[in-house]
């Protein structure tokens, strides 16, 4: 891309940014979908992992939407948004570190024996992770850093962009509700 | 979910918004806040008896101005700091200052030393210093922490300590209107440990109101 296209682009995000501060749904979806390719590289420059990557990305669209009104449309559009993304980048970087650092290598797990797999829980596993797909983003956002990222709740919080009891209230929302869905008694 | 679908999620919810003011309107409105309250505390307090002799032989205005120098730069940067797209270097804006207070402070130890000898080195004993800037630090803090409450989603704790220390840094000038103290190493010590606590807690419990407001 020329620096003339570059900065087409950027007067043309900067545009659309401005309209959906001002509530235009549809410029907003756009200017997200458009973005989507810059975020996923500058995530991937960060994280090796793709799954990883993509919840950077993930990560960086919460926040881009609940920061949204710190964006000034005098400046140009492009440094905000990497800003966001990579730091968003750097904090999942973080927190694999530290998730790593807490689980146990295969090899060393290898005298442990697994479990059998059957029918049933292969169909178990794809009944819990519909019913997770089906919650909230903001439940799922909740479960997904208190319970399986198993974060402290003032980073799932920082991260989130929730208070903290916000996100206690999600989480004890997307448990009853997985519970509700898959038949298990509250 | 996938990208796709958190984004049409996101743009559903694409309510208007009120752009955040440039860092220079909310450093003037906290200014504002902090220089009201600190004004209502003083006035309701009353002056300290000695303040025009002090102030006359150059003692505390130095000192005075510093602080004020150090706040205001620490508040500029936090609501530089709230904007996702600024440089975190910001946050070293307030550092000359605040050392400039305690070099002024320090001089004040070793001007005490000549009159007195090594004794104006050891700092004495001034719970009501500390408990007046955390308790009218604190609560100002809280109010900056609600100015800068769209750094809740990107960086907070930088954002929350450096308007402790700006709080803090006011509430010191409030004290030397009101609090007959002399000793240079008292003032160092009670001063400095005071703005140290308020910032300390302002980045460690600050990022919290500000996500919940």
């Amino acid at each position: 891309m020329s620096a003339a296209e570059r900065d087409l682009t950027d007067a043309r995000w900067s545009a659309l940014m401005a309209s959906a501060q001002d509530g235009d749904a549809r410029a907003y979806e756009t200017l997200l979908r458009e973005v989507l390719p810059l975020l996923r590289a500058i995530c991937r420059a960060r994280l090796r992992d793709p799954s990883d990557a993509e919840d950077a990305v993930q990560d960086a669209l919460l926040t881009l939407h609940r920061v949204r009104a710190t964006y000034d449309p005098s400046r140009p559009f492009r440094p905000w948004l990497s800003a966001i993304a990579e730091r968003r980048a750097l904090d999942r970087g973080r927190s694999r570190g530290r998730r790593l650092a807490r689980e146990t290598g295969i090899e060393d797990a290898a005298g442990i024996a697994a479990p059998t797999r059957g029918a049933d829980t292969s169909a178990a596993d794809a009944q819990l992770r519909r019913a997770v797909a089906d919650l909230p983003p903001a439940q799922r956002t909740a479960l997904s850093l208190t319970k399986i990222e198993d974060l402290p709740l003032t980073e799932a919080a920082a991260r989130s962009g929730m208070s903290v009891g916000a996100l206690k209230v999600a989480t004890h929302r997307a448990i009853r509700t997985l519970r509700r869905r898959l038949g298990l008694p509250d | 979910m996938d990208s796709e679908d958190l984004i049409a999620r996101l743009a559903a919810d694409a309510r208007p918004v009120r752009r955040v003011p440039p860092p220079v309107v909310s450093t003037l409105v906290w200014l504002a806040a902090a220089a009201a309250v600190v004004g209502a505390v003083v006035a309701w307090s009353g002056f300290r008896h000695d303040l025009p002799q002090r102030l006359a032989t150059g003692v505390d205005l130095p000192q005075m101005i510093l602080a004020g120098v150090a706040g205001v730069a620490a508040g500029f940067a936090a609501f530089q700091l709230a904007l996702p797209d600024r440089d975190p270097r910001w946050a070293w804006l307030p550092v000359p200052p605040a050392l400039g207070w305690v070099a002024t402070m320090g001089w004040g130890c070793v001007q005490e030393s000549l009159a007195v000898g090594p004794a104006a080195f050891v700092p004495g004993v001034s719970v009501p210093c500390l408990v007046f800037i955390v308790a009218l630090g604190l609560p100002l803090t809280l109010c900056g922490g609600f100015l800068a409450r769209h750094a809740a989603g990107f960086r907070p704790t930088p954002v929350a300590a450096l308007i402790g220390l700006s709080a803090a840094c006011f509430a010191s000038i409030g004290l030397t209107l009101v609090h007959h103290l002399d000793a240079a190493a008292t003032v160092l010590v009670w001063h400095g440990l005071a703005v140290a606590l308020v910032s300390l807690a302002a980045a460690r419990v600050g990022p919290q109101p500000m996500r919940a407001a």
